[in-house]
Order: structure tokens, then C-alpha cells, then sequence
């Protein structure tokens, strides 16, 4: 079986028996315009239309704060990884997120292999979910092409008016629908449904900066010392946003939290950001990126050129979380196009 | 092996630090077990002329009987540890120094102001040398204890110098400013998991300010969102304003 639908009035039916098998989590409103996702028992509780998440889904592949291993000093030196890790079912993952995750792969199986990580993923099982119009004006899905589904995904939906049509991608996906039983058989008009809107979206969706793609690593490897860093320097305030938002931001802290009496404890990373004053400080007080807009910068080549460079991937999925977010109004779409105008 | 003497004692302040530490549960039969409390004036009698492994200072210094006294604490305790907002920072006890002396001795007073010595409040580091300070109005639990087992096993502890909003963020709270409300979590230190926020409060500010605040820009965030400068340093001052005394 690839193809499948499911009546929306079935909808449901599909959440509360899933939820019966495997802990579901989806996007639920948090407030006006604010959405995260969480576990949910039923559909009636999920927001489908709902722009990207507060926090993208990398929270379950890599918590914000985990325990990495439990160690004993009490007879010599004796340690043992840890592994926090429950099955889940991500449903209603976007297509901007599902490549935030595809990134997050690339780079916690390059080595060394972060095992936690991996753990985590072999747990969770995704459902996409299909944008068939862009959620606001801060999104650059069509420019990163991440606006229609490219994998990593076991199933995907897109909302097809009163179905869902299905795309079963992995065998885990297959196994899923199949135990919810309440699915059809893709027929060939649903296909064709598809693949109108397919084209419909084509005419929506359009590069949103008007900038050719595979030009930006040049103009950010030009724009080195652009004035533009200098301009989000002033602004920025170091409120480290825009990376703790940012679903393929994975950088991290680890520390010893010792139980009192000092002989156990356990050793625990946390979410860090390179946006935060004290990341670059090393021994002796002094900083590799001391200034705000040096931070910037290496944000910004952190999404738009290193990872080109040694992945051959853009680390930007045109989410927009990172404008949506920051206080001081910093936009990646303007900065893109301001950076493009001085080097083009 | 003797476990270590800790004493608590208490300057300018409301107490109520030392509540959050007696109000500690389970955690502080834990804490009992691996230290020796000889003084403790909110919980017990009992007190301790002499020396002592750790002292825990709640509350601002602001008469010069309090300098007399705070400097011999700190000649007793091989480890001292100020805790809650008024010692590690100042606090509410800061706002004194918005007036004249004179004026808010006699305000308070009135005619008897002439027996009551006052100087310009301060954080315990401003007067003695500080090991460790558990910033926060009231302290925040997790983080003292976590800085006690530092203490205890003669390990550093860095007060977060990244403002509130990242671990507000990492709790996925909705910003305030979203919400049209100010909020000092973008200029205040982390460290308090963002407890405030997280139960439906604003960030006052009660840890201090970061190390180095982007103030130019987060005047602009204000204009942005419409709220006046006056109105946040209104706000910060209520536990910020010892940060002027060098």
C-alpha cells in the first residue's frame, strides 16, 4: 500500500484509536496565534491550521534538558549512559519542519554518532501534513523548496476538502494506518485531487526574496564584513530566540548536577545558543564572538553557508520562526535580500 | 566524618528566602542528612559563636552595624553564600537609594529618625567577598540546592549570564510582549527556569540585570511594542537600582 485516504470525518476515529496504541502528540493552540505541540487523545483537540509551533518537534529528539549518563565516584570511577527515550507518534508535522529534522539526522550521524539523538528518532514515528497555503508572511518555505514534501516522513497528509489523502512512505507507516483501520483505498481520482493541488500550489508558493538560491553562500562568504552585521548588532538583544526556535539549531551545554554528598550524579545537556553572551567564552575570559553581531553573522552562515559546505544542505527551512519571534524585529528575509543587493 | 556547620543568618530582608529553604519538603531531609545546621534563626534557637564551614546570608546591608556584623560572619565561615535578591543584588532594600538620606530617614521615623543609623543599601558582595550567590525574589528551590551541592563539593557555580527568555523559551511559554504586557525577562539573568512566566506572572527582574545589556536596543524593542522607558526602569529599579554602586 503508498496511497490511502481518510474521510474527515473519520479524522477522530484515527487520533483516539492511534492514542490507544502509542502516545500521539500534535499541534494544539497555546494561545492567539501560538501553537505547540503536545500530547493529545483526540482530534478535537488538534489545530490543524495552525502557523509553525513555538518550538519545532526537535524537542523530542533532542529534549531541552537530558540526562546523558548517571555516575558513581563511590568505589572508583563508575558511569553509565542514559537513555530517557519513549515511542511516539509525531501527527501534523509540516513540511518545513520534517526537513528541520531531516537536517538534525545529517548532522547526529555524522561522527561521532550521537547515540541519544538516534535513540530518540528510532522511537518516534512522523505524520506530515501538507500546507496548502502559506501559514504567514514570515515564511520562506518556497525559497529553501521546502513548501511540498521531500521524505522523512512514515506518513504524510494533505487535506484534500472532505478526505485526506495518505502517502504511506515506511512500513512503520503502513503498520500505523493499518491497526487504525479506518482508512480507503486511494482511487484514481484522489490522485488526480492531488495532483491539482499540487499545481494549484505552484502558483502560490513562489521564492519568496527573489534571490537565487544558490547564490546566497557566495553573498554570505562576500558579505563577511557586510555593514548589514553590524546593523542586526545594534539591534539584536541576545535573548537567544531565534536559535532555541530554530529547528535545526542543536547546539548544547552539558553539566554535572552532583546529589548531595557529591559520590553520584548525573551529567545532563541543555539547549545553549550561540546567540547567548557566554557561548564562545573559553578559559581565560576570552570570547571568539564577543560582539552581538559577530553572533549574528555566525547564525546566519550557520543556516546559509557552513552546512552548504560540508553537507551540501541548506540549514534553513523557511520556517520563519526566527523573524515570527525576535523582539527586535530582525527579519532573515530582509537580511537575505539586503546582503544579496550589496553583492550581486 | 562530621558534616559540615552551616549557618543561616538573615540582614535587611523580608525572610522569606529562608521560608523557601524551610519550606524545602523532602529535599531538606536529604539536605539534613549531609550537612550540620548550627544557626538558623527563622527554624531554631540554638546559636553559634564560632566558626562555621558555609554561612548563608539573606538580606541587603544597610546600617553600619550591619557592615560590623556581616564582616565578622565572614571571618567565621570558611564559605559564604548570599542568597535571594537583597543580598546577591541589593533587592527592594535598593530603593532607598532613589532618595536623599536624610529624607527617608526622617519619612520613616519621623521624629525619632536622629536614633536610627542608615547608609545606601548594598548586596553582601558589595561589603565582603561572596563564594556563591543564589540570585532570585524568593530564591528559586531547584537552584539552591543546586548551589548548595556545589558548595558542598567545592565546585564553581555560575549565575546564567543569558537572559530569562531562553529558558522561558525553552518552556514554550508565549511571550509577554506577544501578549501586549512588558516584561523583564530580556535584560534580566536566567537561572530561574523562567518560574514566573511559566505561572502566569511577568519577570520583574529579581535576579539583576545580565552582564551586558543591549540597552540601544532594547529601547527599540519597547518603542516597537509601545511601552515607555520610564515605565521598564520603573520596573527594573524595584530590585535593580544597587547596580550603580561601584
Amino acid at each position: 500500500m503508498q496511497n490511502a485516504i481518510l474521510r474527515k470525518s473519520h479524522l477522530n476515529d484515527f487520533i483516539s484509536k492511534l492514542a490507544v496504541i502509542e502516545k500521539v502528540m500534535a499541534p494544539v493552540a497555546k494561545g492567539p496565534n501560538h501553537y505547540a505541540f503536545e500530547e493529545v487523545k483526540s482530534a478535537k483537540e488538534i489545530s490543524l491550521q495552525y502557523i509553525p509551533t513555538i518550538l519545532p518537534p526537535k524537542k523530542y529528539f533532542m529534549p531541552q534538558h537530558e540526562t546523558l549518563l548517571e555516575y558513581d565516584t563511590r568505589e572508583g570511577q563508575k558511569m553509565h549512559a542514559v537513555a530517557e527515550v519513549e515511542k511516539m507518534v509525531l501527527f501534523g508535522v509540516h513540511t518545513c519542519d520534517l526537513a528541520g529534522i531531516q537536517c538534525l539526522n545529517i548532522v547526529f550521524s555524522d561522527r561521532p554518532k550521537d547515540l541519544n539523538y538516534l535513540i530518540h528518532k528510532n522511537k518516534i514515528a512522523i505524520i506530515g501534513f501538507e500546507c496548502n497555503n502559506y501559514c504567514d508572511e514570515h515564511a520562506s518555505c518556497a525559497l529553501m523548496g521546502n513548501h511540498i514534501p521531500k521524505g522523512g516522513y512514515d506518513m504524510f497528509f494533505t487535506d484534500l476538502g472532505d478526505y485526506f489523502f495518505i502517502h504511506v512512505n515506511t512500513q512503520l507507516g503502513e503498520e500505523l494506518l493499518d491497526k487504525t483501520g479506518v482508512y480507503e483505498e486511494a482511487k484514481i481520482e484522489h490522485m488526480n485531487a492531488l495532483e491539482d493541488l499540487r499545481a494549484k500550489k505552484k502558483e502560490i508558493f513562489k521564492n519568496e526574496v527573489d534571490v537565487d538560491k544558490n547564490m546566497i553562500p557566495e553573498y554570505f562568504k562576500k558579505g563577511f564584513d557586510s555593514a548589514v552585521w553590524d546593523d542586526l548588532g545594534e539591534r539584536c538583544i541576545s535573548c537567544g530566540n531565534c536559535t532555541n526556535v530554530c529547528p535545526t539549531c542543536y547546539c548544547f551545554d552539558v553539566y554535572d548536577d552532583p546529589d548531595l554528598g557529591a559520590k553520584t550524579g548525573k551529567r545532563i545537556r541543555v539547549w545553549d545558543s550561540c546567540q547567548n553572551e557566554p557561548f564562545a567564552r573559553v578559559a581565560g575570559g576570552e570570547s571568539f564572538r564577543s560582539q552581538r553581531k559577530d553572533r549574528k553573522r555566525h547564525r546566519f552562515n550557520r543556516k546559509f553557508r557552513y552546512p552548504v559546505e560540508r553537507y551540501g544542505k541548506f540549514f534553513c527551512t523557511g520556517c520563519g520562526r526566527c523573524t515570527r519571534v525576535c523582539m527586535a524585529k530582525i527579519n532573515l528575509k530582509d537580511t537575505i535580500k539586503s546582503l544579496a543587493k550589496e553583492y550581486k | 566524618m562530621t558534616k559540615p556547620k552551616v549557618a543561616f543568618f538573615d540582614f535587611a530582608c523580608c525572610e522569606g528566602c529562608q521560608l523557601q529553604v524551610a519550606n524545602l519538603g523532602e529535599a531538606l531531609l536529604d539536605i539534613l542528612e549531609v550537612i550540620d545546621v548550627v544557626e538558623f534563626r527563622e527554624v531554631m534557637s540554638e546559636k553559634w559563636p564560632q566558626s562555621f564551614d558555609i554561612a548563608i546570608i539573606e538580606g541587603s546591608i544597610t546600617t553600619s552595624h550591619a557592615v560590623e556584623r556581616i564582616k565578622e560572619i565572614r571571618a567565621r565561615s570558611k564559605v559564604l553564600i548570599a542568597y535571594g535578591s537583597c543580598a546577591t543584588i541589593g533587592g527592594v532594600n535598593g530603593m532607598k537609594n532613589n532618595y536623599e538620606l536624610k529624607d527617608i530617614r526622617e519619612y520613616v521615623y519621623k521624629d525619632k529618625a536622629e536614633f536610627f543609623d542608615t547608609i545606601p543599601t548594598r548586596a553582601v558582595h558589595q561589603v565582603v567577598n561572596v563564594d556563591y550567590s543564589v540570585n532570585g525574589c524568593p530564591i528559586y528551590p531547584p537552584e539552591f540546592i543546586r548551589i548548595l551541592k556545589a558548595a558542598l563539593a567545592g565546585l564553581p557555580y555560575h549565575v546564567p549570564d543569558n537572559s530569562v527568555c531562553v529558558e522561558c523559551k525553552l518552556n514554550e511559554n508565549i511571550c509577554l510582549f506577544e501578549r501586549g504586557i512588558s516584561c523583564a525577562g530580556p535584560i534580566t539573568r536566567s537561572g530561574c527556569n523562567s518560574w514566573c512566566v511559566n505561572n502566569g506572572n511577568i519577570c520583574y527582574g529579581c535576579r539583576g540585570m545580565v552582564s551586558n545589556p543591549n540597552e540601544n536596543g532594547f529601547k527599540a524593542v519597547l518603542e516597537k511594542y509601545d511601552i515607555t522607558v520610564d515605565m521598564i526602569m520603573n520596573k527594573m529599579n524595584m530590585y535593580n537600582k544597587c547596580r550603580e554602586i561601584k
